[in-house]
């Protein structure tokens, strides 16, 4: 399988504090990949330098081929790269639909001129934008919540919508910050079939933040640990789970 | 094309369409019928005028979400250069206010590449900043009469230029708004982080947002300056803009209705307190203040007027309520 994401001894500093560091990441085409690791290890910012938002103070991004170090983060969603976040970050007063519409904007059939003297042209992009999108809001099961206010939508929804909006970019890898975060465990189970769904449905690579081991046991092939920003182990996860280094880091020495 | 007609030909547009026009060749009957007034036309005008700033103040303030309160800059830009053209070029009206809008719409553009980094409260202090220099730079051009302004500018504006005017303008706001563009404008106020990760280009988005706002405050500078035919630089000073600011804030930041309403609403409260002199400023404060009291969204926060939203308030439903929102 060919490589599609490769960092090479990425890091970032603020001030004298090395957020992350060393960092070797390789992800091939289609894989499903964990990243884990205690609270405040790093993992987020991991995804801020993958796409953009940070720059990274040492090493290299190589997606496709190419480096990535130094675009903006529409450039990056534009390559292929996108996100959903943490901390959600939903266009809240906008409806569902709208917020994968905007999404959607990457791949616009139409130009301004279009919109603004109302071609054809206009209504037939617009339909076929919101048919995808409803297509997008189908499979993550929000098709009936289409109209309403995203800020007014349960956790767990909000967290699919991420996903949704996400996906309407088209892209080839899938950032997931804590997709289960504040879900149940009966939507844990269902989030972990649309994860492995997606990624077969849109040939998509998938590497995912999580904290519920259930979920990254189950469904990442491969797992990368980090610890106060350094890689601490990388591999299967039956071999992570007995990895005493990992342990270490969760439990305490001693432990 | 046919598409084109049959995607236009709806109910509602059409009974907008028709509305419009009998309120515009309406008015130009009633007028020219001595039916109406000077004074009645005089503050109809300004109100088309002031339509014209609000929605396009709205696009940069409401829609965008970028604070600026220095629209009276590039209304200044757009009434000197659209003077200028009338009076030293002899250019036909719609000339002059082509030339108007584009110089704002530049003006526009130049100001807002570098400020636009800025956000929140920085972005309104160096919008307001810029707007003074611009006032500043032309009391001090000789060519542009200096603090005395220009006099004696043909009177070319009537009710049908600035009705007309009104309508391209709230058309072509309405239209970008509802198109993948505007949207992108408006992710842009709801979370800058989360359009750029999704691939909008937030910079490019909020320029153009704001140099559209620029282009037809010029066409409402312009057409003030052919209306009133004199124009000085201390007719455009932030209170200009705060006024226009007003409107937005009042009608609903992201509403073009809104905007319109407002704007009607307080040119005539402002008309019916002239009598009043000082005793004006403290009703129309006061009038302010309770607005943003009981509706601090402004009267009609995000939502539109439409026949749909009166239909529905009605309890008449025709059942389409399809995703063409």
């Amino acid at each position: 399988m060919a490589t599609i994401l490769q960092t090479h001894s990425l890091g970032i500093s603020f001030g004298g504090l090395k957020a992350v560091q060393d960092l070797n990441l390789t992800l091939n085409e289609g894989d499903l990949v964990g990243l884990i690791g205690p609270n405040g290890a790093g993992k987020t910012t991991v995804f801020n330098l993958l796409t953009g938002i940070y720059l990274p103070t040492t090493g290299d991004i190589i997606f496709k081929g190419e480096s990535i170090v130094g675009l903006k983060p529409y450039e990056i969603a534009a390559k292929g790269i996108t996100r959903t976040f943490q901390n959600i970050r939903l266009f809240g007063e906008l409806s569902v639909l709208e917020n994968v519409l905007i999404a959607r904007h990457l791949h616009v059939p139409y130009n301004m001129i279009h919109a603004i003297l109302r071609f054809g042209k206009y209504y037939q992009g617009e339909k076929e934008m919101r048919d995808e999108a409803y297509e997008l809001l189908k499979i993550m099961n929000l098709a009936h919540k289409a109209e309403e206010k995203a800020k007014n939508l349960p956790y767990g929804e909000q967290r699919r919508l991420e996903i949704a909006r996400a996906l309407a970019t088209h892209p080839s890898l899938l950032l997931l910050d804590e997709p289960a975060a504040g879900m149940n465990p009966q939507e844990t189970t269902e989030l972990m079939e649309l994860i492995g769904f997606i990624r077969d449905k849109f040939n998509l690579t998938i590497l995912l933040i999580e904290h519920d081991m259930h979920l990254v046991m189950n469904i990442c092939e491969r797992i990368y640990v980090l610890d106060y920003g350094i890689n601490i182990a990388h591999g299967t996860p039956e071999e992570i789970k007995n990895n005493p280094r990992v342990i270490e880091a969760y439990l305490g020495e001693g432990a | 094309m046919k598409q084109m007609l049959k995607n236009w030909l709806t109910k509602e547009n059409l009974t907008v369409t028709v509305l419009l026009v009998v309120l515009m060749l309406g008015v130009q009957v009633l007028y020219s019928a001595g039916i109406l007034s000077p004074f009645v036309m005089l503050n109809l005008i300004i109100i088309a005028i002031n339509i014209i700033l609000a929605v396009s103040l709205n696009l940069v303030v409401g829609f965008t979400g970028q604070f600026s309160i220095g629209h009276a800059g590039f209304m200044a830009l757009g009434a000197y250069a659209s003077a200028i053209m009338t009076l030293n070029f002899n250019a036909p009206f719609i000339v002059s206010l082509l030339v108007g809008a584009i110089v704002a719409g530049i003006g526009g553009i130049i100001i807002g590449i570098p400020t636009l980094r800025l956000k929140g409260d920085y972005l309104a202090i160096a919008t307001l900043g810029l707007a003074e220099i611009i006032r500043g730079v032309i009391t001090n051009i000789d060519y542009l009469g200096g603090a005395y302004g220009l006099m004696g500018i043909t009177q070319r504006t009537n009710w049908l230029w600035a009705f007309g005017c009104m309508l391209v303008t709230v058309m072509v706001i309405k239209n970008f708004v509802q198109s993948s563009h505007g949207r992108a404008c408006i992710s842009v106020r709801e979370n800058e982080i989360a359009a750029e990760a999704m691939g909008i280009n937030t910079t490019k988005y909020k320029v153009i947002a704001f140099t559209m706002g620029s282009f037809f405050a010029g066409i409402g500078g312009a057409l003030l300056a052919h209306y009133i035919t004199f124009i000085e630089p201390n007719a455009f000073n932030f209170l200009k803009s705060f006024d226009i600011l007003v409107m937005v804030v009042l009608g609903g930041q992201g509403s073009i209705t809104g905007s319109v309403v407002a704007a009607i609403v307080l040119t005539l409260i402002s008309t019916f307190l002239q009598s009043l002199a000082e005793l004006r400023l403290i009703i129309y404060a006061i009038i302010l203040i309770l607005v943003m009291l009981f509706r601090p969204q402004g009267l009609l926060g995000t939502h539109e007027l439409s026949f749909k939203l009166l239909q529905r308030k009605r309890g008449v439903s025709h059942g389409n309520h399809s995703a063409d929102a």
